[in-house]
């Protein structure tokens, strides 16, 4: 086992071949957050965004932007904080910082040196029209004729589910279905999901990949379509232009057709590449309407909210996993997909039709967690697919056995923890060792220490500067 | 003066280290590679070793785990 690493320990130092981090998901906020001021800016000129951004604001948050919004002068920030009781001054700070890092908000002076809020006009136009209609109509609702050959919600449900399985199966590698695009394969190596072989440059599955696969659907979508946006103006594109469209897609209607009519040739590349991931529906390229898919809509809401709403997941697919306490598994179910993603950490031994009966081994847990999955994404996604009948024994759907068993595997890995570092020992004097083990703590090397041993060690890369010290420190006595 | 050395700081449970020591008194890494005993839950070894020492925990690990489910009928 080469890659003993723990990912619980946070230090850089951390000796672990895993150096690439774990999946990363940032929710609209974090994703915003990282967008300079100016981009912020040209974002908040839609009604659209600054609509979805309030949805997505902390409660407290939105309170404050309604009560200021009309307001047409800075408001001081004294009188903010007077609103909520002193017992929830944390909440306060915390959703003052968000509200600047998102632009929402900022400070001004008052006339007589006090500070104040005051929110972004762009924003506060914008939103504005948002509660209270006007602004340019969107540029995908010009009138249509009806379709002769309109698709029902079902039908575009089904069509989504198929093209997005489509490029899971192409991450797990299975070859029954049809392949994706040189660009989906693109954004999936840009996203690091999935990297080139060194041997044959036939792109495999990163840890983040398998990490990926264990998400839930809305998180597949919004992670690979942030990573899609990444990439955006590579290709030429306006991110505004398809952050925008995103958006207003994200708020249309199920089952309903919308034009393509006025929208520039960006966006029509961007609206082929919503297409292939099964976003929006089109039955020809030119056909001159879409319809947005489950996928699409409600995209920016974050998970939490997004239970309401119904999911793809919920309402098409039951839990098909039983798990006994023997380990054994079975999964009813004839997808390929799911199959190749119990097989990531379950030993496969019978396969019918419509069941898959596996075993969870220690070596079948072990290679998952060498491929960078953790114990606690293996659990979860037994736990969110589990059949109904292990959901009506109790309020635990998976035997407590296994669970913990798949824990402690993973424990096991990680009993030891390696830190680079420099020892220091033999000092003259308990002063001297005293100073260093200071200007080490206080610069945040020190990364053991023993006082009566005067042995200290301290992380490898502040050696240099250790050393520099150590010499001005000698000179001085 | 002070003596400085560059290595590997290894955070482990008591018996682990005492696994360690060992290792390292029955030479069988082929040498000698801890170079110096911290604590009772740290050592500081030569950074070197590193990648055999992984392999050998692994097969002591390896070692002392069973299979718990039976794979026939």
């Amino acid at each position: 086992m080469a890659d003993n690493g723990s990912s619980s320990s946070s230090t850089s130092a951390v000796f672990t071949l895993n150096k690439s981090s774990n999946l990363e998901c940032k929710n609209l906020h974090d994703y915003l957050k990282t967008r300079p001021p100016n981009v912020l800016e040209k974002l908040y000129n839609h009604p659209t965004i600054c609509l979805a951004v309030y949805r997505e604001l902390p409660e407290l948050a939105r309170q404050y932007v309604i009560r200021i919004l009309f307001v047409e002068q800075p408001v001081p920030q004294a009188v903010v904080a007077s609103w909520g009781s002193q017992a929830f001054s944390k909440e306060h700070v915390y959703v003052s910082k968000v509200l600047s890092e998102l632009s929402v908000w900022q400070e001004a002076t008052i006339p007589g040196g006090l500070l104040g809020w005051i929110l972004t006009p762009t924003f506060k136009k914008n939103l504005k029209i948002t509660l209270l209609g006007g602004g340019k109509p969107w540029s995908m609702s010009s009138a249509l004729d009806t379709d002769n050959k309109a698709r029902d919600v079902s039908f575009l449900d089904s069509y989504s589910l198929e093209r997005w399985e489509c490029v899971l199966h192409y991450m797990v590698g299975s070859q029954q279905q049809e392949g994706i695009s040189a660009d989906a394969v693109r954004i999936l190596l840009h996203a690091g999901l999935m990297k080139r072989d060194e041997e044959d440059g036939s792109p495999v599955i990163t840890r983040q990949g398998f990490q990926f696969l264990l998400l839930d659907r809305h998180a597949q979508v919004w992670h690979f379509i942030l990573q899609y946006l990444d990439t955006v103006e590579q290709r030429g594109l306006d991110l505004v232009e398809c952050l925008t469209f995103l958006f207003q897609l994200s708020f249309s209607t199920l089952g309903k057709d919308y034009s393509t009519e006025g929208m520039s040739q960006g966006l029509l590349v961007f609206l082929q590449h919503l297409r292939e991931f099964g976003l929006v529906y089109q039955r020809k390229r030119k056909a001159g309407r879409f319809y947005p898919t489950r996928l699409a809509i409600n995209i920016t809401s974050s998970a939490a909210n997004s239970r309401s709403i119904t999911m793809l997941d919920d309402d098409t697919h039951k839990g098909y996993i039983i798990v006994e306490t023997n380990y054994r598994v079975y999964a009813y179910t004839d997808s390929n997909l799911q199959v190749a993603l119990i097989s990531l950490f379950t030993e496969l031994m019978y396969r019918f039709p419509n069941l898959v009966v596996g075993i969870i081994t220690r070596e079948s847990v072990r290679q998952a967690l060498r491929g960078g999955i953790t114990a606690d994404q293996i659990i979860g996604y037994l736990k969110q697919h589990s059949h109904e009948k292990m959901l009506e024994e109790g309020k635990d759907p998976l035997p407590p056995t296994v669970v913990d068993q798949i824990k402690l595997w993973e424990l096991e890995r990680n009993r030891l923890t390696y830190q680079e570092g420099v020892l220091y020992s033999q000092f003259l004097s308990q002063a001297d060792f005293n100073v260093l083990k200071e200007y080490a703590q206080s610069n945040g090397y020190l990364i053991w220490s023993h006082k009566e041993k005067r042995t200290l060690v301290i992380n490898k890369n502040a050696h240099e500067d250790i050393k520099k010290f150590w010499k001005r420190y000698s000179k001085g006595s | 003066m002070v003596n400085v050395m560059k290595g590997v700081l290894v955070t482990c449970d008591g018996a682990m280290k005492q696994f360690l020591l060992h290792l390292d008194d029955t030479l069988k890494l082929g040498r000698k590679f801890i170079i110096q005993d911290l604590d009772e839950n740290h050592l500081f070894i030569s950074a070197d070793i590193l990648d055999i020492l992984q392999a050998k925990i692994d097969d002591l690990m390896d070692q002392i785990s069973f299979p718990l489910a039976e794979k026939g009928q």
